[in-house]
């Protein structure tokens, strides 16, 4: 996605797109229109429901909790530890003889919170450091740009490696430490837009009004730049999951017995060897689940909000 | 260009001091230590340990060595994990074999990426482009640790045509599977880009006054689309060595290739703090270098940007 | 002699709203050594006609009718025949000097390539005949500029280098498609004055494509007016300028500025260029035509003695 990416953060991209917002009053009703019209985006729409549905109330389901070992098949496990709707192991057991199912609901719970809560987080903070910078310019403006060129030089896997290492591995650190490393997304086209539309007369007709700096930027600018936070959120979701799920392959993620998608996988890659395909299968088929709809529903966005894809 | 590139080499220094203030406080200021264990050391033997890695003394002064250590002798001081071995020895030990498939894998990502999406642009909605389409949306589904056990379970368990892991000493069979599952997804993504960016210079004016002068349709596209096709290949290219750096730490750890990813992750297990520091600082003068080299491709490439450095 | 010749020339474009016709029937003749200027508004399909007359029309076009050169239909060619005549035996000049040089490549290569290639001539022949050809297109320093690149050059210099590069093989019939309208007016005329001298000395024939009438009159024996695709009037320069016989070329003289007579009124032709989806029934012009009767909307008219127009030249205002 990265071209996509670079197309956005183009000075005649901004140009056009702050063009059309202004004088486009029917915007968010022809997205939505176009939106809807994107077949595979609304399916994965419903796709996306079904993943979250099964992480909130999959435990109901579940005959076992995440946690506890079913002492039956610990030992015979490649043999009686597969798929099994009659011992209640849905999906199988894991190496530890814990149920699998309990074990994707738990993973997918996390990772989707992660990928939920963070990634929606880091863009806010980009977008806001992105204002900042754009709309006082200046020095304020270097800073946050320079800051910006050096962190995203630096290669993410050594902050996450070196947080989590040292602040512990909980869901809370875990989601800090992506939104410290994610939060550069969206923060150059935010500052572009930004920069375009502080010199708009309704900015100037706000200022003689006496509007303070920051009710002028989000009362009045921040309406007109949610549509590079959505299209942004949209890109950035599928990429923490990928980066929490990574991380979480290295042992450095999420802390046992809690899991994540990840972290499942990582174990199911460990044991395949043993034949316990199951282990590995099923929490790498919703994660690519996950990411197939996320870029659907990513691609649907873009092409219902980019002014330029449309025809 | 000389200048151009000493500024850039001086840019540097203060970022890659940034780095490490940070991270060494950062890990500081951490609660635990390298030597906290849950049986704790006599007070005397502590005095010790601490005394031989310097930790006794303030902080800014065991700074201040670190980083005049490394820029007067190049050393990254003593693991504190791995007895008798200092940072040097474990960086001279895996680096090599990182840049080693890291190497054949950047060769991976731009010898079939940009033939692909060269081939796919030329034959525009053929069976090559929407083969190229679909690898492009797979690859973007199955990350490098998710292609990595598909591939074991492929050409090791089934097929037993590949070994598993390890390093050998770097025979080729070891070599392929670690090059390809860190690649893959980039390949993908040149493959799409250079598509991309064919597409568009096959229209510009440029490559009709080349066909009015009767030119073949090869030396069309050799002489006058393929440089600039490639432009943005190149800067996409940046972000890619990245990511490659951060996934091969992965690939170190899921083929136990002896590289120097598994130090890192071990360092930061034992709280290493001088492999954690040093590996830090090292893949971030890995990722400045190439970047850096990319630039001066560009510059070399494009004369509009060379004119103005 | 005949050089080339057109023959119910018609493009049209294959696109999701049917077909555009572009260009219909169209027919004309060209002398060795002629100049001849085809005038038409944007849109009117006369850079088509020049991208036909090279072969190179976009994929999703349709041609018929005969482009005859030297007795060949070009349209009959393969494409590596074509190549042999491109640049060689007929050039073509393109609108935008911007664009149209590769941004990447030095001006000795690109102007070299074409003799490497269409006379075998070797690196250091080819950058000799770059450098004369630079000289002939009036260069300064032409020597020491070989090694440059197009974005070292201002516009009137990147034009020179586009017409130095249709010239440097001393091709017998340029196609010059709007050589003048991306420049400045003083430049214009110093491009304009350029190619007249280097037609008369080489004797090449020129089709000189524009949308400005003024370009033409100081250079062009022959015009030919196009609209909508259609040929609307051809007649000698002097006398089209002096009596133009058809409503449209009445309008196109109304609109273009002249500073001999200042108290003239300009005017704007009324309405806007014509849909061209589906094969014409009547005169495209009727429409924005002052002089329009019934007839015109339901009569195609063709051309009879040098104008296709229904209505007697008399009766025109």
């Amino acid at each position: 996605m990265t071209d996509a990416k670079k197309r956005l953060n183009s000075q005649e991209f901004a140009q056009t797109v702050s063009e059309e917002m202004i004088t486009s009053r029917s915007f968010w009703a022809d997205a939505r229109r176009r939106f809807l019209g994107h077949r595979l985006a609304v399916f994965s729409i419903f796709m996306l429901l079904a993943l979250l549905l099964f992480a909130i109330f999959g435990h109901a389901f579940a005959q076992w909790s995440y946690e506890e070992i079913d002492w039956n098949v610990l030992g015979r496990i490649k043999t009686e530890g597969g798929p099994n709707w009659e011992n209640g192991h849905y999906f199988g057991v894991d190496e530890l003889g814990r149920d699998l199912f309990a074990r994707v609901v738990q993973g997918s719970r996390t990772s989707l919170m992660v990928g939920f809560v963070a990634g929606p987080l880091a863009v806010l903070l980009g977008a806001t450091l992105g204002a900042l910078a754009g709309y006082f310019g200046g020095r304020l403006d270097q800073f946050i740009v320079g800051f910006y060129t050096i962190w995203i030089s630096i290669p993410y896997i050594i902050f996450f490696v070196v947080w989590q290492a040292f602040f512990g591995r909980s869901l809370t650190q875990m989601i800090l430490v992506i939104i410290l490393v994610n939060w550069t997304a969206g923060l150059l086209i935010v500052r572009g837009q930004v920069m375009m539309l502080k010199n708009r007369e309704f900015v100037d007709a706000a200022r003689m009004l006496g509007m303070s700096d920051f009710a002028i930027i989000f009362k009045h600018l921040a309406p007109n730049i949610l549509w590079v936070i959505v299209i942004y959120t949209s890109i950035v979701i599928p990429e923490v999951i990928m980066a929490e799920s990574l991380v979480s392959f290295l042992g450095v993620g999420i802390q046992e017995p809690n899991t994540s998608w990840g972290a499942l996988i990582s174990e199911g890659a460990k044991t395949m060897t043993f034949g316990t395909l199951w282990q590995l299968g099923y929490p790498a088929a919703f994660f690519v689940i996950a990411q197939v709809s996320l870029y659907y529903i990513g691609d649907g966005l873009r092409d219902a909000l980019d002014p330029k894809d449309r025809r | 260009m000389f200048n151009y590139t000493l500024r850039r080499i001086l840019t540097v220094v203060p970022t890659l001091l940034v780095l490490i203030i940070f991270s060494f406080y950062l890990m500081r200021l951490a609660p635990g230590g390298p030597f906290t264990s849950e049986k704790p050391l006599p007070p005397a033997v502590m005095k010790n340990v601490l005394e031989r890695y310097g930790m006794d003394q303030p902080l800014y002064v065991q700074l201040w060595t670190y980083i005049k250590n490394i820029v007067f002798h190049f050393d990254f001081g003593p693991s504190f994990s791995q007895k008798d071995r200092t940072v040097n020895d474990v960086i001279a030990q895996g680096f090599p074999v990182t840049l080693t498939y890291g190497f054949w894998s950047a060769v991976f990502v731009l010898v079939l990426g940009i033939p692909l999406g060269i081939v796919a642009a030329l034959r525009h909605n053929s069976f090559w482009d929407y083969t190229m389409t679909g690898l492009a949306i797979f690859s973007q589904i199955f990350p490098n640790f998710v292609l990595a056990p598909i591939l074991v379970l492929l050409f090791t368990l089934s097929w037993g045509l590949l070994p598993g892991g390890g390093w050998n000493g770097g025979q080729w069979e070891y070599i392929i599977m670690p090059a390809i599952a860190l690649g893959t997804s980039y390949m993908a993504g040149v493959a799409r880009l250079t598509r991309g960016s064919m597409l568009e210079v096959l229209n510009a004016p440029f490559i009709l006054t080349a066909r009015s002068k009767g030119l073949p349709e090869r030396t069309i596209i050799w002489r006058h689309a393929l440089k600039p096709a490639l432009l943005p290949t190149l800067t996409y290219m940046g972000p890619v060595f990245v990511y490659m750096i951060t996934g091969s730490v992965f690939i170190d750890v899921f083929f136990s290739t002896g590289g120097i990813g598994q130090d890192f992750i071990d360092g930061a297990y034992s709280r290493d703090y001088a492999m954690l520091l040093g590996l830090a600082v090292l893949y971030s003068l890995l990722t400045f270098t190439l970047n850096l080299l990319l630039d001066l491709m560009y510059a070399w490439i494009d004369p509009k940007v060379r004119s103005n450095l | 002699m005949t050089l080339l010749s057109v023959k119910n020339l018609k493009i049209r474009f294959r696109s999701g709203d049917g077909k555009i016709h572009a260009v219909n029937d169209v027919s004309f003749d060209m002398a060795q050594g002629q100049k001849l200027a085809l005038v038409g508004e944007s849109g009117s399909g006369k850079s088509q006609i020049a991208l036909a007359i090279m072969g190179l029309l976009a994929r999703n076009a349709e041609v018929e009718g005969e482009i005859l050169y030297d007795g060949r239909n070009l349209l009959d060619l393969s494409r590596s025949e074509l190549n042999r005549l491109r640049a060689k035996e007929i050039a073509l000049i393109f609108q935008d000097p911007m664009s149209s040089l590769n941004p990447y490549m030095t001006i000795e290569r690109q102007l070299g390539e074409v003799v490497e290639l269409h006379e075998g001539a070797s690196r250091s022949a080819a950058r000799k005949r770059a450098l004369d050809v630079m000289d002939a297109v009036k260069i300064p320093d032409a020597k020491n500029r070989l090694k440059a690149y197009p974005h070292e050059f201002s516009g009137g210099m990147r034009q020179r280098i586009v017409i130095a590069m249709a010239l440097i093989c001393k091709p017998r019939l340029i196609l010059a498609d709007e050589p003048t309208t991306a420049l400045d007016v003083t430049v214009q005329a110093q491009i304009m004055a350029l190619l007249d001298d280097i037609q008369r000395d080489m004797g090449t024939a020129v089709l000189l494509i524009t949308h400005d009438l003024g370009v033409v009159a100081g250079f062009c024996e022959d015009t030919m007016v196009l609209y909508g695709g259609r040929m609307m009037e051809a007649a000698p320069t002097l006398s089209l300028f002096d009596a133009p016989g058809h409503p449209y070329t009445r309008g196109l003289l109304r609109a273009v500025p002249r500073i001999t007579e200042d108290d003239a009124e300009l005017s704007a032709i009324p309405g806007s260029p014509p849909n061209q989806t589906g094969a014409p029934t009547a005169c495209p012009f009727a429409p924005r035509c002052v002089d329009a009767i019934a007839e015109c909307h339901r009569i195609l008219p063709t051309m009879q003695d040098g104008r296709a127009c229904i209505r007697p030249v008399e009766e025109l205002t």
